[in-house]
């Protein structure tokens, strides 16, 4: 199957499909400042002649590759034409340097400083000031982003990975032709070296006069428009390198990611935590309730699942004499997408022996204090025009709590009659008689699920500032420890911020007994759903959440009979915190290549 | 990069495959009469249960539960579960306060004399007993392990804030494996041993099944010990002298392995310190941890077999990847000039001693550097961790298995640089034809194999009969680290051009120990020629080698956005781990590696060879 983007080429060099330029009616768009300046080399595009078999041809390799992983989106009819004339435009660049001894494709570029560091060093030139010691004379490289053009005269735009600074290119001191090159041969989007020395011009705009250049890299296509590349949503994440390109604050929230997982480490790492490994591929997929993908190993004929926790194999680390392991790591669960949710996504997950929920509520505060502290200097977050403040302690309070602080509804006083409770919940919360809201209620088995299910459907959106609830009940909760003072309640929390559920722990489930009983029972409930799924519409398409198998991990269940120590376990959202931190509105903004719907 | 880490074929020899079949038989054979015995203790079991009055709690003597049956051990104990619930009491405590870990404490009070007692300091430990001794009911030694140390218990009746009667009735019911909490005073035995004086004592979890043990007491107490203890990186293991051996259950629970093979440990911790020394070493050099996707529409940047999996909702199809190497390089052409990750690959193939179906690498990729500046980089890499995690440049490992002498690894920078063809041509007193990709070269090179006895089994492309040629004559010579470096361009769909010999590549493999260890190259960024490049790939397929590159469109048109000059590498975590720990084998070095299904018959792996 990997061949399928292959099979349309011929054997035949592509280069040769590549020298014609496309029919196109309109093959120089004028109005684009990158094509402006090289007038000289557009009379040679004219001269193409515009082949129809060829130009289909290069059509259909475009359009076959597109069914590849993720087929760049750049179809618009005219803006594809215009895309083939400049690459042919820029493929004969690509000949003419090489036919001068130039190769466009450099071997490597020894840089002396990037251009932040030349902004930080010379931020006390004044304007019209030159330095030309000999500490002076500078190489830097990057991607020319803009340029302007004079007789003699040319001011181009380079941007590395720390920032940007200005080429000042004089005809008289560059040697030869190169500021005839640099004018008829250099776009923008190409990537340069230069070397010269440093001077803050008139208008104050620091620097680089240029005694020497080279094209480092040729650019074959043009860089989107500032407003094309940044309101076409799907080509952003389809091209993530294009967006990158266009809008620079992209490339800093995957810079603040990498802060933020790399904080996450220390913090941890500070307290004694290690880091281990566990598998991906897994016999039975457990620990969480999800749809698990499936796979197959071949050559040991077997069925694998995709992890959906980390949680059953890091217990198996405690049992094994690690008191404090985590693990940084993606989770797979096979589920729709949103802008909350990617098939793929990253967790932290930790686990302390000897701990119970409360010192993991710490270790919460702990880590995203520190991250927000490490990203933007402050305990306070405007997400999505929301002032969030992080000062500890943040509020801790159970479920009950909160639900009878929301709803006037006291669970606690209510019993164990379900119906009688459901009647109440309607009655308080004036649940008319079709609403999609009592059909929820409705379908809970127990007490507890129906306190969980009022939970969600009306404390969890108006938890915005970082809230901890505490003492789940223990219907929803099959690997928490059952409470030391409630019964039918576990020692658990979720941590919420913005509406939203950041990390979940508890003190662990360590009786072998117990966890066996619930995970039995998981399965029982899991299986009652399915048959009940398969039966309702038998004809129509069977109910895809719950077709999938649990199985008991009975080897998780061994480990506990081995005895594991009184410990308490986290999980963190790491894509969610990092949405948080740098205000991001879609796990999509956070994820460098989100998993897209396939284009049509 | 690491495209050829894995090169190893999951083909096995037809008679391999037979024996694995007839091993398979037997294996079934002799889990029916295991199954049927059980069966038969359990029917005994439960006859004995009835025979028995409910409210009886059995209580035996520490010596004596050694020597029973696992089951009937498991049974007893669940009963003593049972009789504390009964009773009120929560066998599984919600939290013990610990003060300090065992190591602390070791370190803390290591240097008491002799004799000494600290009465008024109170401590509060826990961990694991992994020995119980008595020498009457009114005291009892154990030996606690917790946080890779151990330190002795001794419990004394009279200490105790538990009534005679209770004390002894107490510790009879505590098992070798319980996990317990302390609270008490330190001091040294008579003898010298650093020892806890329990005022409180309580068994938090329990150790429901009996503990594997060293076979004759004598080993228990092992005077070797305290050295298996020591054990640093980079010295040799003797597993062979584990008091668990038995290598299928030490893999498929690594708790117990963790639990009595006290090195085990080490090689864990071992693996996690090499992980950071290079995220350390390549944070320092200003480099972003990025993460790309495990799932991909096509499985890119090396050649190898997938895992296919599904996805209901946007009913897509999509593949493991191989190898993170596109989509990083597409973050450098989006303006990340250093980025790297260190992550998962997913590899559809046979499991053996150095292949697990997920392993772990680092890649990173650097702009404006080139190959020879990876290398350079490679060797302070490899050095420094060496020095660091070891203290000196030389390891030891059995390369020759356990039974033969450890060889030593000299890993003193700089490392050899191996020529490839100008080395195997002057080796084998070869003459290879100029333009590998023709006929002439693929003829010669078949004929070369057959010469030197060299198996190439078909399909014989021109780069698979190379690559058996190299592993051959050069690979073998790599004990000590060697580059081995520019490679043909149809070994390597992804590398520059040499820049100055044509035909061949900017790239080089690390070889240490005559494994492949880390694959770099100058990156290729000259889009037209890199369309050619996987058109080519296309033809190795068509011809039969499904473990040439794929094409994705996607990767392409970023090139044509322009990937400046780049230095691309890749390092197998995993094996460098093996080297530093002296394993043998890469399931020592996993947690949780792959294992064939318990009591079912494996596949044969040949069926499964096409696509």
């Amino acid at each position: 199957m990997e061949a399928l983007g292959l099979k349309v080429w011929s054997s035949k060099p592509l280069r040769h499909l590549f020298h014609l330029a496309s029919s196109s009616s309109s093959p120089l768009p004028t109005s684009k400042s990158y094509l402006s300046s090289f007038s000289s080399s557009s009379s040679s595009i004219r001269c193409c002649s515009s082949s129809s078999t060829a130009a289909a041809a290069t059509a259909a390799v475009r359009k076959q590759g597109g069914r590849g992983r993720r087929s760049p989106a750049d179809s618009t009819t005219n803006s594809t034409s215009d895309r083939d004339a400049i690459r042919a435009i820029r493929l004969k660049k690509v000949e003419e340097l090489r036919s001068k001894g130039f190769e466009p494709y450099a071997y490597k570029w020894d840089r002396t400083h990037t251009a932040n560091q030349l902004q930080e060093i010379y931020k006390h030139l004044e304007n019209g000031e030159e330095s030309n010691g000999e500490d002076d004379q500078v190489s830097i490289s990057g991607r020319i982003v803009a340029r302007r053009a004079f007789g003699k005269l040319a001011f181009l735009t380079l941007r590395d990975d720390s920032g940007t600074i200005q080429l000042y290119c004089e005809k008289e001191r560059l040697a030869d032709d190169q500021f005839e090159q640099l004018k008829s041969l250099v776009d923008i989007g190409d990537i340069l070296g230069a070397c010269g020395s440093i001077k803050r011009t008139e208008k104050g705009e620091l620097s680089v006069c240029v005694n020497s250049f080279l094209i480092l890299t040729k650019s074959l296509l043009p860089l989107p428009d500032k407003f094309h590349g940044l309101t076409d949503v799907d080509k952003r994440y389809r091209q993530r390198y294009v967006d990158m390109i266009a809008n620079p604050d992209v490339a800093d929230v995957f810079r603040k990611r990498a802060k933020i997982v790399s904080i996450i480490r220390q913090t941890v790492e500070s307290v004694g935590f290690i880091e281990v490994d566990t598998p991906v591929l897994q016999g039975a997929a457990g620990g969480a309730e999800a749809r698990p993908f499936i796979t197959h190993h071949n050559s040991l004929g077997r069925d694998l699942y995709l992890r959906i926790a980390t949680e059953l194999h890091l217990k198996r680390m405690l049992v094994g004499g690690f008191e404090k392991v985590y693990e940084i790591g993606r989770i797979f669960r096979n589920e729709g997408i949103s802008t909350r949710h990617n098939p793929e996504f990253t967790t932290i997950e930790i686990y302390e022996a000897y701990s119970d929920y409360e010192s993991m509520m710490n270790m919460a505060e702990e880590i995203v204090t520190q991250c927000a502290l490490a990203v933007n200097g402050k305990l306070t977050v405007d997400y999505q025009g929301v002032e969030i403040n992080l000062e500890r302690p943040w509020r801790r309070e159970t479920m009950h709590n909160l639900v009878k602080e929301a709803t006037g509804i006291d669970f606690s006083e209510l019993g164990n009659d379900l119906n009688a409770v459901k009647e109440e919940t309607f009655s308080k919360l004036n649940i008319g008689a079709n609403s999609q809201e009592r059909h929820l209620i409705e379908a809970c088995t127990s007490v507890g699920r129906l306190l969980n299910e009022v939970f969600e459907m009306v404390v969890e959106p108006t938890l915005v500032q970082p809230t901890f609830v505490l003492d789940y009940p223990v219907e929803v909760s099959p690997l928490a420890k059952p409470h030391r003072r409630h019964a039918g309640l576990t020692e658990r929390f979720e941590l919420f911020i913005c509406g939203r559920e950041l990390g979940n722990a508890f003190s662990e489930l360590t009786d072998p007994l117990d966890q066996r009983a619930r995970l039995e029972e998981q399965v029982k409930q899991h299986n009652q759903k399915k048959e009940a799924a398969v039966s309702k519409d038998s004809d129509t398409k069977v109910d895809d959440d719950v077709s999938y198998e649990v199985t008991l991990d009975e080897d998780f269940l061994t480990a506990l009979e081995y005895g594991m120590p009184p410990a308490s376990g986290m999980g963190l959202g790491v894509d969610r915190l990092v949405m948080l931190l740098t205000n991001s509105a879609s796990i999509r903004d956070v994820i460098a290549f989100p998993v897209l719907k396939i284009q049509q | 990069m690491a495209d050829n880490v894995s090169t190893a074929n999951s083909t096995p020899a037809p008679s391999e495959a037979e024996a694995l079949s007839k091993n398979a038989r037997k294996k079934e054979l002799k889990n029916k009469q295991k199954e049927e015995e059980r069966r038969r203790k359990e029917e005994e079991k439960e006859k004995k249960a009835a025979a028995m009055p409910k409210s009886v709690v059995q209580k035996p003597s520490a010596a004596d539960d050694e020597d029973m049956d696992p089951t009937q051990y498991f049974d007893n104990r669940l009963k003593t579960l049972a009789a504390q619930k009964a009773a009120g009491l929560n066998p599984y405590p919600h939290k013990f306060h610990v003060t300090m870990s065992i190591l602390e404490y070791i370190e803390k009070y290591e240097t008491l004399n002799s004799g000494d007692h600290l009465e008024d300091v109170q401590v509060s430990l826990a961990g694991r007993l992994m020995n119980k001794r008595s020498s009457s009911s009114k005291l009892f030694f154990y030996d606690l392990h917790g946080s890779g140390g151990k330190v002795q218990v001794m419990a004394d009746a009279r200490r105790s804030d538990l009534d005679e009667a209770e004390f002894s009735k107490y510790h009879s019911g505590v098992k070798r494996g319980d996990i317990v909490g302390i609270i008490g005073f330190p001091g040294k035995s008579k003898r010298g041993e650093l020892s806890i004086f329990p005022k409180s004592f309580i068994v938090l979890s329990h150790c429901l099944h009996m503990m594997p043990r060293q076979k004759s007491a004598a080993a228990a107490d092992n005077p070797n010990a305290k050295n298996i203890d020591a054990w640093t990186p980079g010295s040799v293991r003797n597993p062979d002298a584990y008091i668990l051996k038995d290598q299928e259950t030490r893999y498929r629970q690594r708790y117990l392995d963790l639990m009595v093979n006290s090195e085990v440990r080490h090689i864990f911790k071992t693996r996690a310190k090499i992980v950071s020394y290079v995220r350390r070493f390549l944070d320092n050099l200003d480099f972003l941890e990025v993460e790309t996707p495990m799932m991909n529409m096509i499985a890119g940047g090396a050649a190898a077999r997938p895992f296919v999996t599904h996805h209901n909702d946007l009913n897509m199809t999509l593949y493991m990847r191989i190898a993170p190497e596109l989509y990083l390089k597409e973050l450098v052409v989006g303006g990340l000039e250093r980025v790297y990750e260190i992550g998962k690959q997913f590899r559809n193939e046979g499991i053996d001693l150095t292949h697990n179906p997920e392993f772990t690498t680092c890649e990173f990729y650097m702009a404006f550097a080139d190959y020879n500046d990876l290398m350079e980089l490679t060797e302070q890499m490899l050095s420094g961790m060496v020095k660091e995690l070891t203290g000196g440049y030389k390891i030891k490992y059995h390369a020759n298995g356990l039974d033969n002498d450890p060889i030593e690894i000299d890993f003193t920078p700089p490392f050899r640089r191996i020529d490839m063809i100008g080395e195997l041509e002057k080796i084998a007193n070869l003459s290879i034809p100029k333009d590998l990709a023709g006929e002439e070269a693929n003829k010669y090179l078949a004929k070369a194999c057959t010469d030197f006895d060299i198996k190439c089994p078909p399909p014989q492309t021109t780069t698979r009969l190379l690559d058996k040629l190299v592993g051959h004559f050069l690979e073998e010579t790599c004990v000590n680290p060697a580059f081995i470096i520019n490679h043909p361009e149809i070994m390597s769909p992804l590398a520059k051009w040499h820049r100055s010999k044509p035909g061949l590549t900017e790239r080089f493999e690390l070889f240490i120990n005559k494994h492949e260890l880390a694959n770099a190259y100058t990156e290729l960024n000259d889009p037209v020629v890199q369309r050619q490049r996987f058109a080519d790939q296309l033809k190795d397929r068509q011809s039969g080698d499904d473990e040439a590159m794929a094409l994705d469109e996607t990767f392409c048109t970023a090139l044509e956005y322009g990937l400046p000059p780049t230095g691309g590498w890749g390092l197998g975590i995993d094996r460098l781990a093996m080297l530093l720990t002296d394993s043998q084998n890469i399931k020592e070095v996993l947690l949780f590696p792959a294992m064939k299904p318990q009591d079912e018959p494996p596949v044969k792996a040949v069926e499964n060879l096409k696509i």
